[in-house]
């Protein structure tokens, strides 16, 4: 029955008016989460789902969020926008209270978030899911005003627009170049995503051009499905250049949209940087980050090893073997607020067993997809052996084609599951 | 007992019920992410939520097993021991539909 009733609440909890929820009342704790995309929305609706007598507050100073997944293909003209948009009604409605602002500060041993707008939020457990943000030091030549010249689109909105736009008013024949940063980024398999959708859509529209991409690295996620499917949609077309062939790109010039790398420099007609990153800026400040910028934590309830009651997830968290991905932020935010939910009752959050599944289009009706199941080893959320992979690299059966659907319907779900 | 009730009701009773939290066997929240909870118009991955449980195991086993061909299930289903796989068919077989 009683599994029965936390699925019912899950349900329920988006039709829910909000009278009924505030109605039952503070009891069983406070938790504040700090940022809205797929991991603290997630994680702010599964909480009072599981528990409607917490007082969940979640922080996000945005009403509109704009998902990244898909908005490769907004690049390609296949989608607009307004299709990645969604906004916090769902949020609302299963009895979180937003807080249309930011966190400025977080001080761990208080237990207490200062925000933007004058207040101050107590909690008992602090969730902490702030994305990623760029490190501008790390690429001489970038930085936000480089963005407007060359975007880098790595955060979904006017920078994607406006990469599409410079796509469209590009001569047919300019060169499209792209750098990609080295591991670990935000979607590993997205800047390859990305150079196979702009290539389908200078295809059709820009015949003449090429695009180039430099990489800081040798290797990369899905690279035998990508490199085949590349040679087989866009002969030509789309060059990579590696880590070892002088694909590090040293410095930018957003004047002249020059790249420069350690063997030489591209001038482009079309510019996309994708920065080297790193956790969230509010993740430094609460000193949940550690040297490498990025957060780490224990493998079962996510919680920071550097200050405890602060849990940190999605792309700003070391996560050991899994990917900064949506699918990945939106898994560890169920298990984290499961987790919540069993140590503010006083009890041991179970160990988990954790799926990723990422797909990527190189065509519109062309999808590959990467999967892993992950479980903690050793401290570490690690790859169950003989699990997971990629998709075969012989596509027998309409495989790419079923795959390309299994893409679009996923990223369906998982926002509807993340906003309600 | 929830069905006698009227749909708001119930839902008031079940919010204001004790908390099972974290009943859901390892693994069960991830699945979610593709087969959806609630009812999305627009979807070709199935809801498994009040599928037979020895139905779901049967996949499961087959696909981890390559028996039956899958694009990512298989993959994903070697990642699961058999009574694993059992906890998580019988947690879905109990949701409703
Ligand atoms: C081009 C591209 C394609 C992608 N494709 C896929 C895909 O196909 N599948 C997939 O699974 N993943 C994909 N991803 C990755 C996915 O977008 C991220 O992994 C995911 O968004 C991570 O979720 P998150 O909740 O950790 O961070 P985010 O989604 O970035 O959310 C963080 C939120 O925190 C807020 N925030 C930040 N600082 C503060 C503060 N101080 N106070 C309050 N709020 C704050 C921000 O406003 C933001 O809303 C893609 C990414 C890109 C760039």
């Amino acid at each position: 029955m009683s599994t029965r009733r936390t699925f019912l609440k899950l349900a329920a909890a988006a039709s829910l008016a909000p009278s009924v929820a505030s109605a039952q009342g503070a009891g069983a704790g406070k938790v504040v989460v700090i940022g809205g995309g797929f991991a603290g929305a997630t994680a702010a609706r599964t909480l009072k789902a599981l528990e409607p007598r917490l007082t969940v507050t979640l922080v996000e100073p945005s009403p509109v969020y704009t998902a990244c997944p898909f908005s490769n293909s907004v690049l390609a003209n296949l989608r607009e926008i307004s299709q990645q948009e969604f906004r916090y009604d769902g949020v609302k409605r299963a009895g979180v209270i937003v807080a249309e602002t930011s966190a400025t500060a977080v001080d761990a041993d208080a237990r207490t978030v200062t925000l933007a707008d004058g207040n101050k939020l107590a909690y008992d457990r602090l969730v902490m899911s702030p994305g990623i943000d760029f490190n501008w030091a790390a690429l001489p030549g970038y930085d936000e005003a480089a963005a407007q010249k060359m975007p880098h689109a790595w955060k979904a909105g006017a920078q994607t627009t406006l990469l599409r736009n410079q796509l469209q008013a590009m001569d047919d024949g300019g060169l499209v170049v792209m750098s990609v940063p080295p591991n670990p980024y935000r979607c590993p398999p997205g800047p390859y995503e990305r150079a196979s959708l702009i290539a389908y859509w200078l295809a059709i529209w820009k015949p003449k051009s090429k695009l180039l991409l430099l990489d800081a690295k040798d290797a990369f996620s899905k690279q035998r499905l990508f490199q085949n499917g590349w040679a087989e949609l866009y002969p030509g077309r789309i060059e990579w250049v590696p880590l070892s062939k002088g694909g590090k790109v040293t410095s930018v010039d957003p004047a002249t949209l020059t790249f420069t790398t350690e063997f030489g420099s591209h001038k482009a007609a079309v510019g996309n940087v994708i920065p080297p990153q790193r956790a969230g800026a509010i993740a430094g400040q609460a000193g949940v980050a550690d040297r490498t910028g990025w957060c780490p934590v224990e493998p079962v309830a996510f919680e920071s090893t550097l200050r405890p009651g602060i849990h940190v997830l999605g792309d700003a968290a070391i996560m050991g073997g899994m990917p900064k991905s949506a699918f990945a932020a939106n898994a560890q935010a169920k298990v984290c607020a499961a987790a919540i939910v069993a140590l503010l009752a006083g009890a041991k959050p179970q160990d988990p067993i954790l799926i990723n599944t990422c797909y990527s289009l190189l065509a519109a009706d062309y999808g590959i997809s990467v999967a892993g199941v992950y479980r903690p080893d050793k401290g570490q959320l690690t790859d169950v052996p003989g699990a997971g992979g990629v998709s075969a690299l012989d596509s027998v059966g309409g495989l790419r084609g079923q795959e390309a659907l299994y893409a679009a319907s996923w990223f369906r779900t998982i926002t509807a599951e993340t906003f309600g | 007992m929830g069905r006698v009730l009227l749909p708001v009701l119930a839902s008031a009773l079940l919010l204001a019920g004790p908390t099972q939290a974290a009943d859901a066997p390892p693994g069960a929240s991830s699945c979610t992410g593709c087969h959806a909870t609630t009812r999305i118009a627009d979807s070709v991955i199935p809801r498994i939520a009040g599928r037979k449980a020895a139905d779901i195991v049967t996949f499961m086993r087959e696909y981890k097993s390559g028996a039956w061909p899958s694009s990512v299930m298989g993959r994903i289903a070697k990642g699961f021991d058999d009574q694993q796989t059992d906890a998580i068919a019988a947690w879905f077989a109990a949701q409703p539909e």
